[in-house]
């Protein structure tokens, strides 16, 4: 029997070693990738389609009604892709996952409103910034009234919500150390944390915290005039590709000396034209 | 047997009218605290759309985006469900195999799949494994290479064809998670049929194979059916995981619409009420092919 038991183990452990050979043999792929010089911009152009990855967020990336993508990303996704001449796939991905999706190969970029950290830069490369996002505080009326000061925000009593893998984390993290953050994989979790007051304030790019603050004026409103941060947001691409690199920060270069990425900019961020595409 | 049952009158005792009041009342006030008690801005009125709306483009009606959500995980469910039957069956006949060596790979397997949480098996084979059988495969320039005519056609039964790698791989891991379980439920249907149908089919001058097709099998399968069916239901619900992956069924296509829409709660309770239909629905299909079953020998 006790043999017998021995015996079962032995095909365990050569599934094992096997996931585990699998698990390593992706970066050596990539190595030789790398140093056969063959750039995933002759890859794109070869399949004539780009994949794009990014995740909803309002208004970057949005479905709207017949199940189309809309918003400031899409337009600039397919910008993007025709002046490349391919056509362009959208490969939604949830946030907390994207960057290893990008980096195991399920798309060649990330056009989905993602700001540059020194952290993710370790992971991926960023292209020349195309857009600035900024940080705001949605607080509720009903908890954390009359607050206006950061200080007011960062102590141990007070409870924040931010979206996982965003830098809303990461600013809450560093603007206030004290504040309980607690973290969710949606938006609209957080939003629902603070409407039901469970939380005192949320943290997220703009402009979240402006629409919500119009939307329900009773149980909301802005604590800051201004924003935490002003981010840079860039295209996220694998590493060590110079000529994919070169060509997307020209391209930045080029469509912002047009005044086209303002403007697009100014229609889905500062105008409401767009909203009955979605309800 | 029928007869019995519908002759059967239906009385209503002092103690049913008590359940059911109390169950309303619990009902009731849940409904109504979470209309008031709640800060939220209840709004119905765009929910209808998500399920069906007028085109205008095409001048007719078409199903809306939860609509097509179903539809994806009915695909995956049926497909999933398929494959994870075939595999479960194989895999449960090796675990009564009278050879070791494929009783210890069965039991590996099965082992392997039961005692790891689907979350993490679904992450570990999109991300490692998956890749590297896709690649080998030449899935993704398989598709390319395909002319719309054909994209079409096979995009009714896998969905879009452009996504088709990512539903891939959440079909075998969903088929591979499901078929340990299945695994389990054939054993024991086969273990629950006595030693004595065995010893007869022998004693008719049977080998094992013959044995076990036209004589355990049979019955095992009667047996096995109830379980099944809990299963099938089973890899229903468990779809909703691979929205991890971003596969578009119904609860990532739910998420995505709370994200630009805010309505949490209306969308939650409509997606809810959906899964709810269908698996009910299945239920029911499987009690009336158990009943059909029992009636027949």
């Amino acid at each position: 029997m006790k043999n017998h038991r021995f015996r079962t183990i032995v095909p365990f452990l050569f599934l094992l070693a096997f996931l585990v050979g699998c698990g390593q043999q992706a970066p050596q792929q990539n190595d030789s990738g790398v140093k056969s010089h063959v750039s995933q911009l002759d890859t794109i152009l070869k399949r004539g389609v780009i994949k794009v990855g990014f995740d909803t967020f309002k208004p970057w990336a949005m479905k709207d009604k017949s199940g189309k993508y809309i918003g400031f990303e899409i337009e600039v996704a397919e910008r993007l892709a025709k002046d490349m001449g391919v056509k362009v796939e959208f490969v939604p991905t949830k946030w907390s996952g994207i960057i290893p999706a990008l980096l195991t190969g399920k798309f060649d970029i990330i056009i989905g409103g993602m700001s540059i950290t020194p952290q993710r830069n370790l992971k991926v490369n960023f292209s020349l910034p195309y857009e600035y996002t900024g940080m705001s505080v949605i607080a509720s009326k009903k908890l954390a009234s009359g607050r206006t000061l950061a200080s007011e925000f960062n102590n141990p009593a007070t409870t924040i919500a931010v979206r996982l893998g965003t830098t809303a984390a990461e600013v809450t993290k560093n603007y206030l150390p004290n504040a309980k953050i607690l973290f969710f994989d949606e938006e609209s979790q957080t939003i629902q944390e603070l409407l039901n007051e469970r939380v005192h304030a949320v943290v997220a790019s703009n402009p979240l915290p402006l629409n919500l603050a119009k939307e329900y004026p009773e149980q909301l409103y802005l604590p800051f005039k201004e924003d935490f941060t002003r981010e840079p947001i860039a295209f996220g691409i694998k590493k060590g590709d110079h000529d994919y690199l070169n060509w997307l920060n020209n391209w930045v270069l080029v469509t912002s000396s047009t005044g086209w990425l303002k403007n697009r900019y100014e229609y889905w961020f500062y105008t409401n034209d767009w909203e009955n595409q979605i309800q | 047997m029928q007869n019995t049952s519908t002759k059967r009158k239906i009385r209503i005792t002092p103690l049913d009218t008590t359940i059911l009041v109390v169950l309303a009342g619990m009902f009731g006030f849940i409904a109504y605290k979470a209309a008031t008690g709640l800060n939220y801005h209840w709004n119905w009125a765009v929910i209808p759309q998500f399920l069906i709306r007028y085109d205008t483009e095409a001048q007719s009606w078409v199903p809306g985006l939860l609509m097509h959500g179903l539809f994806t995980t009915i695909r995956l469910s049926l497909w999933s469900g398929l494959f994870a039957i075939i595999l479960g069956t194989f895999v449960g006949l090796m675990r009564v195999s009278p050879r070791l060596f494929r009783r210890q790979l069965a039991t590996t397997y099965v082992g392997l799949i039961r005692n790891t949480p689907p979350l993490v098996l679904i992450f570990v084979f999109y991300f490692f494994v998956g890749d590297q059988i896709m690649t080998l495969l030449h899935v993704n320039e398989a598709i390319y290479a395909l002319s719309p005519e054909a994209q079409e056609v096979l995009g009714w039964f896998f969905g879009p064809m452009s996504r088709f790698s990512q539903f891939l791989s959440a079909l075998v891991t969903l088929t591979l998670f499901e078929a340990a379980y299945i695994a389990e439920i054939v054993r024991a249907g086969i273990e629950s049929i006595e030693s004595g149908q065995w010893e007869a089919a022998s004693g008719t001058g049977m080998s094992r194979t013959k044995a076990m097709m036209y004589v355990i099998l049979p019955q095992a399968i009667q047996r096995m059916l109830p379980a099944l069916a809990g299963q099938f239901i089973s890899i229903i619900k468990d779809s909703t995981i691979v929205s991890v992956i971003s596969i578009e069924e119904l609860t990532f296509q739910a998420q995505q619409l709370m994200t630009t829409t805010y309505r949490s709660f209306e969308i939650w309770t409509l997606v809810l009420v959906m899964y709810f239909v269908l698996t009910f629905l299945c239920s029911m299909v499987v009690r009336k092919l158990e009943l059909t079953l029992q009636r027949e020998p």
